[in-house]
Order: structure tokens, then C-alpha cells, then sequence
């Protein structure tokens, strides 16, 4: 079995973000792989200790720094990587046609990635990329469980949860619940040194042109209003009543 | 050339550390502290992902990492606990005079249970530490034994390690040139320990009274020769003060995060007093602090790494960087005044931590001493 597991890399969740005029300010931010997609590594790991003969494969799409987080991958435990190095902002159904060429070169049974991306928050790259592969799939899995090429899984839904069946190959979307990804250790960190990771570019999957481009952005910005009632508090609650009421509409 | 990067792997390290502490060891210190627990169970997962005693070589089994290392791990465990941190570093004063004196022979029986396990160094007794030459400790040569007999003081890991690396004077010679480095397994007949209660910091490192009532060893457990002991003794803090110094930085960095957390939110006089130049100033200070204290750490690491002579170098960093996270640690109570001074907040414990930075592997006083002193050379 061929496992693929495709990551990004997103700025770490404790890391406080800067803006700069229209645009998030990104520098001297740590990034790290998307916790959603450490899952993906993670269950991958767990599928070949479970006995599975498993190659595993590390699959990247974005701008230089993300071999940072391919090579967590590599100490986590994934076998090689192949890092698709762009600067460009392409859109989720391009991203998933350029990774699915990439996927059927490569070869794999199974593809594992995050239920969504941590700064794009789509929650389509998943879906995206079964659709191009023409492959099952299934979302926001917390429970997997493979036999041969059978899988059966559990994901949730609005209602709760659904257990279906289906077969190898597919993509599946993790999250939370699905397993605790480990750490990766020193030793494994220093053998990843030696582990393969290719570069290639998109041109070398036939990239389509994007489907949409960003014609303009605006960060939306929080302020309080610092509104103060002074006076007798029978009088300032009746303020505030109204405020929430005509003002805010809360109530 | 000068170069600021870190490797690949060094990012990665440096990456696991910071996960490590923040989501393992932040949310246990002060509970820790409070019991005076050693965090037996997190000690050993953090040696389970490989940060225990990272310097020990490929050959013996461990992964042969540099001081460059051992500093990017030290800073972010100081950040979560530099209890904790001590635990890890001063496992790593017993692996580096054994790497730095050992025989091939000696390295292989002594470092491989080092990988997993902890090392204690033996130096400091009740009635001396900084003058370490007027060691009462005694080994004395019997056929082809060595006999320890003696009271070591403040000994960090001591009850809770594999190995000890003790420090010891013969009758052959006085002062420095009398002593001897001698390494005796922890369930040697003749070793036992009391815990010592009632530190102003650090509480959940192990510190104990470590007593050698005729412990007899084999000779070749001697590291050197006679007359070795104090030289080596010497060349081990040399290098392991360093992330005494790298521990220090983790904890001014904390002080501050702490600090630029608390003045955003806490106001006073209509703003959030972060915006208070009184309260910016302290801030700059402990930031310019920080940051020239972790280049000197670094610097003195890859001194080290590059078989530079390094003991100046790091007797500045060890100094300058436990100072100025002193410094730090009683600015941050200052600027969230008195929930600063409660345990409910994690300030007043960086102060009470740090404190024992400025005072083992060479009291501050000393590291001027060695500064002082290289300066007339």
C-alpha cells in the first residue's frame, strides 16, 4: 500500500499576527505543519505499525518555507516527500488538480490530508481532490479502520455520526478526535536528514490556470467601541438596554 | 562568514522543544513547584523523544549533538521550567566530563545507560563550592579499587540517577593536584542519599545530600589521572555553564511574553498601561537583555562546537544571561504589580527559579573572576 499524505504549512497557533495595511504581516512568525494535517501523518504512521505494509509519502504544495513542515513529516515518520514549490496563491480546485496529477504519478491507495486548512479554512481541498482523482472520499474522519482495500470509516455529520464503507483508493479528510499525533523524536529528526525531498514545480503536473484569482482583500479588524454609560445605574442599564437593543440588535 | 542561520534539524529541534514545553510542561510547573514534585513520568517522556543527554556520541549510542543544540533545547524548556530544564542540563554535567576525560573503554561502559537515563555531577560539599580545590571528599587506592568516602551537597538528580560522577581528593598531593574524577553506578553499596526540602526554587529538580560511606570502585573507574580531578572538573563547567546561560534565556524571554500579555490587557488611567512609556521601558530593557545575552549563549555554543577555547566566552554568557533573567523575572512582577507578587500567576516563580542560575556551576562572582582574570593574561 502507498500512502499519501499532503500538508501545509500554516503559521503556529500561538503565534500573534500582525497586519500591514491590507494585508496579514507575516514575518517573524513560526510556522508549523497544520494540525489538521499532522492527523493525516499521524494515522498514516499508525496504519503501517498496525501491520500494514505501507510506503509513505509526504506531499507539498506551497511556497519555500513549507519544507519546514515536510521535514516534520519526514521526523514523524513518513518515508520521502515531494515539495511542489510555488509562490503563487492558486485556488483550492487548481491546488487539488495540480496534487491529484501528482498523486497518479506518484501512485497511491490512499490519500490522507486535514478536514480543512488551518489558513484557508475551506474545507474543500479534501472533496477537491477526490474529485479530480475520481476516488471516493470522506470527511472530518474520526475513526478508520482498513482491510485489505476495504475501509470502513466514521465521520461526523450535523446529526452525529455515519459509519460508512468503501474502497481503496480514496481520500480522506482527518481531524480531531482521530488519533494524538506523537512527537517527533530527536533520533528520528536527525535520520530524516537522509530522507528523500524532491522539488519539482507546477508545470511538472500539467497546472491548469486558476480558476479564480484574488482581486482584492480586506482584513477585517475588531475594535471595541469603548462606549462608557456614566450616571445612576437604573439610568445606565436602561441605556445599555436600548444600545444592545437598536444599537448592537443583540437583543 | 558569518551566518545566523540554523540548520534544518536544528529548526526541527528547536520546534519539538517549544511544542514539548508548551503543551507538556507549561500547564504542569506550577503544580510541580507548589509540591515540590520531581516530574519522574515527564522526565522520562522527555528522554523517550530524545532530549535527555543529547551530547553523548553515536558511538556509545547517543546522537553525538553539539552544545548549539543543547541550547536551542535549554532556552524552551527555561521557558516552561527551569527546574525542569536543570534536571536535563545537569544530567549533561555528568556525560561531559566522561566525554571530555574518558577512555574509549571508559565511554562505553559509562555512557550508553546515559542515554536514557539521568547523570548526577558531584562537586559542591556543605563547606565549599566555589573553592572546589578544598574538597574533603577522599579516594583512596586500595589494590585495584578506589574507596569514596565523603558528603556531596546540593546535588542536582542525586537520588534519582544512573551514574555519579564524583569529584575527589587523594592524599598523593594538596590542593587541585590531589584530586580525582571518579564515576560510581548508582547502587554501589556504600551510596545513599537525603532529599533536600525547602529550595526557594527550581523545587521539582531532585537535590540531594549524597553520601559515599567506603564505596569501592574499580580504578578504571578514575577519569585521568591523579591530579586530573579539578582540571576536569573545571574543562566540564567550561562548557556545561553554557546552558546554565541558554536556561536563563528561557526565562527572560518568558518574562517578557508574560509581561507584553498582561500590560495589553490590564488597564490603568483610561489605556492598557502597555501603552505607558514607563512600563515600554522596562520592557526595552528586558528585550535588549535577552537578546544579547541569547547571542552570547549561541556564540559560546558554537565556540564549543568548533573546538574553539571557549571559557571566557561562556563564563560571559552564564553571568550576563542569569543576571539579566533575574532582571527580568522582578521587572515582570513589577508590571503586573500584585497579582505579580501571587503564585496564581507564573512571575514571581521565574524570579525564585532563576536565583539559582546566578549562584551553581560557578556563582557569578566566580564567572567575573574568570573574566576578570583573562583579562591580565
Amino acid at each position: 500500500m502507498k500512502i499519501c499524505t499532503v500538508l501545509k504549512q500554516v503559521p503556529d497557533a500561538e503565534a500573534s499576527i500582525r497586519t500591514a495595511g491590507d494585508r496579514v504581516d507575516l514575518t517573524g512568525v513560526t510556522f508549523v505543519m497544520d494540525g489538521m494535517d499532522e492527523y493525516g501523518v499521524e494515522e498514516a504512521i499508525r496504519l503501517r505499525e498496525a501491520g500494514h505494509q505501507a510506503e509513505i509519502f509526504t506531499l507539498a504544495l506551497g511556497p519555500k518555507r513549507f519544507e519546514e513542515a515536510i521535514r516534520t513529516s519526514l521526523a514523524l515518520g513518513s518515508d520521502r516527500a515531494i515539495h511542489i514549490e510555488t509562490t503563487d496563491v492558486l485556488d483550492v480546485v487548481t491546488q487539488a488538480r495540480v496534487l491529484a496529477a501528482a498523486v497518479r504519478q506518484e501512485g497511491a491507495d490512499l490519500v490522507l490530508v486535514g478536514g480543512k486548512q488551518a489558513d484557508w479554512d475551506s474545507s474543500a481541498f479534501g472533496p477537491a481532490l477526490a474529485e479530480a482523482l475520481g476516488w471516493p472520499h470522506l470527511d472530518w474522519t474520526t475513526r478508520l479502520a482498513i482491510t485489505g482495500t476495504a475501509v470502513e470509516a466514521t465521520h461526523d455529520t450535523d446529526a452525529g455520526t455515519e459509519t460508512v464503507r468503501f474502497s481503496l483508493p480514496a481520500v480522506i479528510t482527518t481531524q480531531q478526535g482521530l488519533n494524538e499525533p506523537r512527537y517527533p523524536t530527536l533520533p528520528n529528526i536527525m535520520k530524516a536528514k537522509r530522507k528523500e525531498l524532491r522539488k519539482a514545480v507546477p508545470a511538472d503536473y500539467q497546472a491548469p490556470a486558476p480558476l479564480t484569482q484574488v482581486g482584492g482583500e480586506v482584513i477585517q479588524v475588531k475594535a471595541r467601541l469603548n462606549k462608557l454609560f456614566t450616571g445612576e445605574a437604573v439610568e445606565t442599564a436602561a441605556q445599555l438596554v436600548g444600545a444592545l437593543r437598536d444599537e448592537a440588535k443583540v437583543i | 562568514m558569518l551566518n545566523f542561520d540554523l540548520t534544518p534539524e536544528q529548526k526541527e529541534i528547536h520546534r519539538l522543544a517549544r511544542q514539548f514545553t508548551a503543551e507538556q510542561i507549561i500547564p504542569r510547573a506550577a503544580e510541580w513547584d507548589r509540591t515540590e514534585t520531581f516530574p519522574k513520568d515527564m522526565v522520562k517522556a522527555a528522554a523517550d523523544i530524545g532530549l535527555l543527554n543529547i551530547g553523548i556520541p553515536e558511538d556509545c549510542g547517543g546522537l553525538g549533538l553539539g552544545v548549539i543544540e543543547e541550547v536551542l533545547i535549554g532556552e524552551e524548556l527555561g521557558y516552561g521550567c527551569m527546574g525542569f530544564d536543570t534536571i536535563i542540563l545537569a544530567s549533561d554535567l555528568a556525560v561531559t566530563p566522561i566525554k571530555i576525560a574518558g577512555t574509549p573503554e571508559q565511554k562505553q561502559r559509562f555512557l550508553p545507560p546515559l542515554v536514557t537515563g539521568l547523570g548526577a555531577f558531584c562537586l559542591s560539599e556543605a563547606d565549599n563550592g566555589s573553592d572546589a580545590a578544598a574538597m574533603k571528599t577522599k579516594a583512596e587506592f586500595v589494590g585495584d579499587e578506589i574507596v569514596v568516602t565523603g558528603t556531596k551537597m546540593w546535588i542536582t538528580n542525586g537520588g534519582v540517577c544512573e551514574i555519579y560522577v564524583v569529584l575527589c581528593r587523594t592524599d598523593e598531593a594538596s590542593g587541585a593536584k590531589g584530586t580525582v574524577c571518579v564515576v560510581i553506578p548508582a547502587g554501589t553499596p556504600g551510596v545513599s542519599h537525603n532529599k533536600l526540602h525547602g529550595k526557594m526554587g527550581q523545587r521539582c529538580s531532585y537535590t540531594a545530600e549524597v553520601i559515599f560511606e567506603n564505596v569501592r570502585v574499580p580504578r578504571a573507574n578514575m577519569l585521568g589521572g591523579v591530579g586530573d580531578g579539578f582540571k576536569i572538573a573545571m574543562r566540564t563547567l567550561d562548557r556545561t555553564r553554557i546552558t546554565v546561560a541558554a536556561g536563563s534565556v528561557g526565562v527572560a524571554r518568558r518574562a517578557i511574553d508574560e509581561s507584553v500579555k498582561y500590560a495589553k490587557t490590564r488597564h490603568a488611567f483610561g489605556k492598557p498601561i502597555s501603552e505607558l512609556q514607563a512600563i515600554q521601558f522596562k520592557l526595552a530593557d528586558m528585550k535588549m537583555g535577552h537578546d544579547t545575552s541569547r547571542l552570547q549563549t549561541l556564540y559560546a555554543a558554537w565556540l564549543v562546537d568548533t573546538n574553539q577555547p571557549h571559557a571566557q566566552a561562556s563564563a560571559i554568557a552564564k553571568c550576563r544571561a542569569s543576571d539579566v533573567a533575574f532582571a527580568a523575572a522582578a521587572e515582570a512582577i513589577q508590571i503586573h504589580g500584585g497579582y505579580g507578587y501571587m503564585n496564581d500567576f507564573p512571575v514571581e516563580k521565574l524570579l525564585r527559579d532563576v536565583k539559582l542560575n546566578m549562584i551553581y556551576e560557578g556563582t557569578n562572582e566566580i564567572q567575573r573572576v574568570v573574566v576578570g582574570r583573562s583579562l591580565f593574561r
